[in-house]
Order: structure tokens, then sequence, then C-alpha cells
């Protein structure tokens, strides 16, 4: 993926570049607000990186400038700021994630990635099909190999999730944002246990194992290789 | 900008002591026109006095002349001149010719009367050439163009009103006095018990927080400022402490996991060479940099909610909705444990919060009940309406907290647990306070005999 990092602090900066090339993306940097506007607006990238404050111009500025211009590229907010309504005022201006600074790389890079294959098309699914996991959003029902699998609502939607971010690797804070609709800081490993009891339902009397931990990073649903 | 220097004494700046000046000026305003009233009524009473006196003299005067005609009249009239040793009475009875038949007057006043006779003029006192006094008299034309003139000197009538006058003047004069001596009393007496408490305020301005206002034991209106002051101290002084204590705290609990993440560094970079054991140690120095990361969001989580700057995200919430959500997710976890979980809700009621730190103070109770719970326990959720409010409880049956450490074990930092044996950083129940604050609910911890009680009780807000 094309990728533009519009951040000032050197460090980070570096840093990141570095560990996004690694991962095989295509990095442009900025290290300030008016040079960053510059290039998202002369280039096409598949995710934008901005910091909040910038020198030159603030992140949200950029931001609601961009989408003001009718530039739908997704964007994720880097921020120290992470109080809720900081993280609703980014979203707010046209940010489509908001990762709050300290963060493991792990976390960036998978949301990033989650951005970047975000698929924005204005006919909603009505099936979703990995493999042979297949699920119908209408009938709420899901079923692997024509076998029907009984799932609660909420192990529903987190299949849901995880199948829509096929392939991809989805961190346990992703889940609780997106799954349980909460931000909060869980002190134990409850999303592991949820994502077991999942496992027993969709993989267990199966051959090929379909949710894959990521270690230190998060789950993914895909398969084996 | 204040003026550089201020040319008035502090008594005559003193808000109380302008207040009663200005009191007095209109009081005094206000007691003039008062005596200007009185003196001029008192003046139209004693002149209406001597009108009547007059009219009744000339009605006993014009008997005379109708029973003894105008020689009985004349000796009335020099009898009366005669008898009236202090000369009050002034008459005068002229032949139509002119000449003076009787009367104490010796000619015709030059000045002219009003329509009905009255006249007013001035004479020199007969006895006493340097003593003029104003006469007030009627005249009155008789049969066969005699003519009579009876009047009263208005001597004695000036002398009452300057008298009445004189006095209404002192007594203003006093008042005014009294006014003046009043005031600087007064405000002298405020001044004291200001300068008092301002002298207190700089010394706690000076650093001695220990220092408090001086009670009268009157109960006015200073006793009540300066009782609401020293609360206002006491609430600063103990929220200093508390912010002290969390500073030791805070230098003491962080500097233990940083010390064991250097030596591990250490110990790493001393002994190992192979590229698995260093990479084994760098994946535990991230573990335990996230476990710091994690302790210093929570500590700024509790500081924003303690802070109280959230109130704005406060919306309607279901509590039923948000205890439904926080069993649902603990229950695999306590599932594992073998702890039975319960969640007994009513789906009516609705309370002002931030969604997320209501889920995330329920989610930290429910973490420490089902933490401490052991295996075939049970762990309940309640969220009951009750008469004042609504009621939110997690209960559990594990060891529970003895009575005397319950209020401790809300402070930062502080664990029971001294051998530290069971993952956590001390925090979770001082953030579960600190949202209960922000919320204006009320926490307590009890005895679920056996086992925790922690109760959240919202108080209904109209």
């Amino acid at each position: 993926m094309r990728i533009l990092l519009i951040e000032d602090d050197q460090e980070a900066a570096a840093y990141l570049a570095k560990g996004l090339r690694e991962a095989g993306h295509n990095v442009d940097h900025a290290a300030n607000g008016t040079d960053g506007l510059f290039l998202a607006t002369s280039e096409r990238y598949d995710v934008m990186v901005v910091d909040r404050m910038l020198p030159g111009l603030d992140g949200l500025t950029i931001i609601q400038t961009l989408r003001t211009a009718g530039n739908a590229t997704p964007v994720l907010i880097l921020s120290a700021l992470g109080k809720v309504d900081d993280r609703v005022r980014g979203l707010k201006a046209g940010g489509d994630d908001y990762l709050v600074k300290p963060y493991a790389f792990a976390e960036l890079i998978a949301r990033i990635e989650a951005l970047g294959r975000r698929v924005t098309s204005n006919q909603p699914d009505t099936k979703l099909k990995v493999e042979d996991l297949e699920m119908d959003l209408l009938a709420r029902t899901v079923a692997r190999a024509s076998r029907d699998i009984d799932l609660q609502p909420r192990e529903f939607r987190l299949l849901e999730y995880l199948m829509r971010h096929a392939g991809q690797v989805v961190t346990r804070t992703m889940l609780l944002e997106n799954v349980w609709e909460y931000h909060f800081d869980p002190q134990t490993n409850l999303i592991d246990v949820h994502i077991s009891r999942l496992r027993q339902k969709v993989d267990k009397d199966f051959d090929q194992a379909l949710i894959h931990t990521v270690r230190g990073a998060g789950y993914t649903l895909r398969a084996a290789r | 900008m204040r003026p550089a220097s201020f040319p008035l004494p502090p008594l005559l700046r003193a808000t109380t002591f302008r207040l009663a000046l200005s009191y007095l000026g209109i009081f005094t305003v206000s007691a003039m026109a008062l005596l200007a009233l009185v003196s001029w009524s008192t003046s139209v009473f004693i002149e209406w006095q001597v009108q009547e006196t007059v009219e009744a003299e000339a009605t006993g005067l014009s008997e005379q002349y109708r029973e003894r005609s105008i020689q009985g009249l004349a000796e009335v009239i020099g009898n009366r001149a005669n008898q009236d040793l202090e000369r009050r009475a002034v008459y005068l009875l002229l032949a139509p010719d002119g000449t003076r038949i009787a009367g104490n007057l010796f000619g015709w006043p030059n000045e002219p009367g009003d329509a009905s006779g009255w006249v007013r003029f001035t004479i020199e006192r007969m006895d006493d050439a340097h003593f003029a006094t104003e006469v007030l008299a009627r005249t009155y034309e008789l049969p066969e163009n005699y003519k009579l003139l009876v009047g009263r000197s208005m001597h004695d009538a000036r002398r009452v009103k300057s008298a009445i006058n004189r006095a209404l003047g002192w007594g203003l004069a006093l008042t005014v006095l009294l006014g003046i001596i009043g005031g600087y009393f007064t405000s002298r007496h405020m001044l004291t018990r200001v300068e008092a408490m301002s002298r207190t305020a700089r010394r706690i301005v000076g650093g001695d927080m220990t220092s408090r206002m001086k009670l009268t034991g009157t109960r006015d209106e200073f006793d009540q400022l300066a009782t609401s002051f020293n609360e206002m101290m006491d609430e600063i002084e103990r929220l200093v402490e508390g912010i002290r204590t969390v500073t030791d705290n805070i230098a003491h609990d962080l500097r233990t996991p940083l010390n064991r993440l250097r030596s591990r560094i250490d110990v790493a970079l001393m002994t190992k060479t192979d590229t698995a054991d260093l990479r084994r140690t760098l994946e535990e120095t991230v573990i335990e940099a996230d476990r710091l990361l994690a302790t210093f969001s929570a500590l700024l989580a509790i500081s924003n909610a303690e802070s109280g700057q959230r109130l704005h995200n406060f919306q309607p919430l279901n509590p039923a909705q948000l205890a439904q959500d926080v069993v649902e997710l603990y229950e695999p976890l306590a599932e594992e444990k073998g702890i039975a979980m319960a969640c007994h809700a009513d789906p009516d009621l609705s309370l002002q919060g931030d969604r997320h730190l209501m889920f995330q103070a329920l989610a930290n109770l429910v973490d420490n009940a089902v933490k401490y719970t052991p295996p075939g326990g049970t762990v309940a959720v309640t969220v009951a309406g009750t008469s004042s409010g609504i009621e939110v409880t997690v209960a559990d049956s594990g060891p529970g907290i003895p009575a005397d450490s319950r209020d401790k074990v809300l402070d930062r930092f502080v664990r029971l647990d001294s051998t530290r044996s069971t993952p956590g950083n001390g925090l979770g129940l001082s953030l579960v306070k600190a949202v209960a604050r922000l919320h204006g609910a009320n926490l307590v911890l009890d005895d679920n005999a056996p086992g925790l009680l922690v109760r959240m009780v919202f108080t209904r807000v109209a």
C-alpha cells in the first residue's frame, strides 16, 4: 500500500517508516502540516497516518481540508490526547480511526491495513464467505462446510468482524472497540477467552483451523498457510 | 489598573462606612424635608390662632358697640389697652374726621389691607424705641364712617416659631453627629474582622496551611463566611495531602517495575549472546513496558474522572444494558474459572453518565470479583431502582475485605494482597471511586457474608 505519514517527531517517524516498509508498504513522510497537506493533495495514497499536533497546520485542519476538497482517502489519526471527547473530535473532523500514543507497532499496522483494505461499497453485503465458512447477514446464520453453527449474538458479531477483515491482523483493542463498542482497558485476557469460545464452535470439529493467533498482535481469520 | 495611591485612610475606604454615610445623607435630606413641613405648618397654625383671637376680640367689641354705641366702645378699648401690660393687643378707633378716639396705636397703618380687611404692619414698641414688632390686624368700617382696628403683636408667635425651629435644628445636628459616630464604630468593627480574615488568608498564602479563621460564636455573617472558608481550607488541605500521597505512591510503585525492567536489560546485555535468548528478553521487556504504560493510562483516567471534565460527555444511559454487557463480557472468563455469574437488572431505568467510564468502572468491579472469587463461587450484578435513585451492586463470594480496610482500598496503589501474587496495579477501585464521584454516586463497600458487596448508589436527578 502507498502510505503517507505526517509526523513531526523525527525519531518516531523514522521508526514507523522503517516498520511499515519492512511490512511491504511504500511510505512517504512529511515532517510538518504544510508539506503533509501538499503531498496529500498532489499524490494518491491508500492510507494516511496523521499526527494530531503538528507544526504549521494541525492534523485535524489537514483532514478537514482534504474532506472538504472531496478527498476520501482513509485517515488514521495519531494523538497523545486520549480522552473520549478528543477521539470524538478527531473522528468528527473526518478521521477514520484514532490511535492514542503510546501504541504498539502491531496495533498501528493492523489498523492501517484494516483501513487500506476497507471496501467502500454502497451495496451492503448480505453474505460473507471465507474458505468453507459462510455467514448470512440477513438470516443471521453461520455454516461451515454446510453444517450449521449456532452462535450467540455477540459471537456472531465477533465472527462477522473477523470475516470482514479476513486475512488481516485484528488486535484485541480493535475487537473491543468494534464488536463491544466500548473504549475501555480490560485488565484481563478477556478477548482471548471469547476467541477461544468462538474457536470451539468454528474450528474444533474441522481439520483446518481458520482463526489464528498472531503473537504479540492479535488474531486473524484465514486459511492455514 | 488600580490607582497607585489612594488618599483616603482605610476607614473612609471601608464599604460599611461609605454605606453608613450615604444612608446618613438620605436620612438627613428626608429629616430636613420633614422639619420644613413641621416649621411651615407651625407658622400657619400660629397665624390662624392669632386671627382667631383677633376675631374673637372684634366680636366682643362689636357687642359693646351695639349695646353702648361709640362712647362705650371707646371706653372698653381704653380699658383693654391699659390692662394689656404686655402690649400684645393693638387697638385703634378713629372718628370720621380721622382723629383718634381710643386705642394704643398712634396712627392708621399705611400698608393696604386685603379684601376681608386683614392688614400686616410693623410698629415701634411704644415703650421701647428700639424694638420693632410685626402686627396682624383686622380693620372694620363702623356706621357713620367710624373706623376700628383690632390687632395682635406677632412677637410671641415669632418667638414660639423660632424656638421650635431651633429645637428641630439641634435635633437634626444631633442625628447627623450620632450617625457619623455610629457609622464610624460599626465600620471599625467590621474592618477589624475583615482585617483579621485577610491576615489569616495571607498567613495561608505564606504557606501555613493549618491556619484557620477565628469564630466569634455569634453565628453572624462573618462567622458563616469564616466557617465556609475553613471548610474550603479543610478540603484543599485534604486534596493537597491526597496529591502528596499519590505522588509518593506513584514514585514508589513505578520505580519498582522500572528497576526490574532495567536490571532485566542489564543482565541480558551482560550474559546473553544468543539471538533467540535476547529476543525473548526483549519480548518480556515489551510486556513489562506495556504494563507500566497501562498503569499510566489508568492514572490518567482516574485524574480525568476526578477533575470532572467529562460532564459534557454525559448522556442518558441504561444501567441494565451496561450491566448485561459487562456480565456477558466476563461470563466466559468466569466459566473458565468455575464461577457462576448472574445478572439481575431492571431494564426500565435510566441515568445520566459517561458510557465508557461507567462501563470501565463496572468492568473493574466485575474483574476484581472474578479474580478473587474461588472456583465454585458466584458473582452477581444487580441494577435496581430504589426510592431515592438507582442502586448498582456487584457481589461475590470471595474472601471479602476486612471492615477496617474498606476505605483504604479505594486509594491509589493500595493492594491488600501484600505478596502481590495476583495481577493488578491497585488502581481498579480508585477509578471506580473517581467515576462514582463524577456521577454523584455513593460508593459503599460491604460484607456479603461471605465475600464483598460493592454498592454504587446513584441519586435520582429530577
